[in-house]
């Protein structure tokens, strides 16, 4: 059995942040939302560029050869879109990728694509992306979303 | 349970020199501008696990950002080789991991590489700024085994696991523990604790 150690650690943040001088924590999330502003535009377009992406690989219309693809490289694309997802708030956008992410990973591991799965995650992407869904209408979407991708592989 | 942020509490991180590391670019701008934004001066950018490890042989920083999810050197490797292989300043650094997909299995990797935090994305200036705090009011000590360094992992103070010999001097021994005998039945508890009429 190995021996444990247990002793305080230095924790340089801690003695800074409390300095003379600084801001209040609600000017601090003031300037960081503005800061963020311009960088709005670009992370839309990341956002869009990944979907038009996983629909261009991953979509039906690439049914011929989606099957060549590769789970880490769907996983990597709903990552980028949930990166940039907190420009859409209320959109659950978020969500159906974070949901995306459960599906693929729940394929890699089975090492089988559900490609009826992947097609309803995209055209819910889409829907949530582009539409003026409810917020009971978008919750409702989720739900669904989450159902289908925690269905294990050998419930279907 | 740990505090909430409070819009009147003051921070100042004009001097605190942070490592932020993701490889994706879009979220590593987003992480700049809000960590900028809280009044971070001395900001370094990681865009691989890699580079941020020559960074951290190189320079001390008083917080590190990292995403899990990266081409080749993940962010959980990151963290464990920072316990034991980056310079010694930074061995000890508060850690927030930042992640897209947050499944338990994926949080339990985080807290055994020995991040201090969490933080699922999309970020959120609010929640990250929350946990900074949390980083900087840090109580937990740190523990080095064997298979472990990094900041205590029991957040509630249960013990060791059950039929297991604790290994650390505060955890108490079983023999102290042990009971005395059955548990006494509702009856008998009643019994001795209930005042009751005695014929003489």
């Amino acid at each position: 059995m190995s021996v444990v150690r247990k002793f305080r650690a230095p924790n340089r943040l801690s003695m800074l942040i409390k300095a003379s001088g600084g801001k209040m924590a609600k000017d601090a999330l003031a300037a960081a939302d503005l800061a963020l502003e311009p960088l709005r535009a670009p992370s839309l377009a990341v956002l869009d560029a990944a979907l038009a992406e996983i629909e261009g690989r991953f979509g039906k219309a690439a049914a011929a050869t989606r099957g060549g693809e590769t789970y880490q490289e769907l996983y990597a694309l709903a990552l980028r879109i949930i990166d940039v997802s907190g420009f859409l708030p209320g959109s659950c956008v978020d969500q159906a990728a974070i949901s995306f992410c459960a599906l693929v990973d729940n394929c890699a591991e089975a090492d089988v694509w559900r490609w009826d799965a992947i097609d309803v995650h995209v055209n819910a992407l889409r829907l949530l992306r582009a539409s003026g869904l409810t917020p009971d209408q978008r919750r409702a979407v989720i739900d669904g979303l989450n159902k289908v991708s925690q269905r294990r592989i050998d419930d279907a | 349970m740990r505090e909430m942020l409070q819009a009147a509490t003051r921070i100042n991180l004009d001097k605190v020199s942070v490592l932020i590391v993701d490889d994706s670019a879009p979220s590593l701008d987003l992480l700049a501008q809000v960590v900028s934004g809280f009044g971070v001066k001395t900001l370094q950018r990681a865009d691989s696990a890699r580079e941020a490890q020559l960074h951290l042989r190189d320079k001390a920083f008083d917080l590190i950002i990292s995403a899990t999810n990266m081409a080749g050197v993940d962010g959980y490797e990151l963290v464990k080789w920072l316990r034991r292989g980056a310079l010694e300043a930074n061995r000890y650094a508060p850690v927030i991991l930042v992640s897209g997909h947050t499944p338990p299995s994926q949080v339990f990797k985080a807290r055994d590489a020995g991040a201090n935090f969490t933080v699922a994305k999309p970020i959120t200036p609010k929640v990250l700024l929350e946990r900074i705090l949390w980083a900087a009011k840090e109580e937990r000590q740190f523990i080095e085994c064997d298979s472990y360094l990094g900041p205590d992992r029991r957040f509630k103070n249960e013990g060791p696991p059950i039929g297991v010999e604790g290994r650390r001097r505060d955890d108490l021994r079983g023999d102290l523990s042990d009971l005395a005998g059955d548990n006494m039945s509702q009856e008998q508890i009643n019994g001795l604790m209930r005042p009751s009429k005695v014929k003489l």
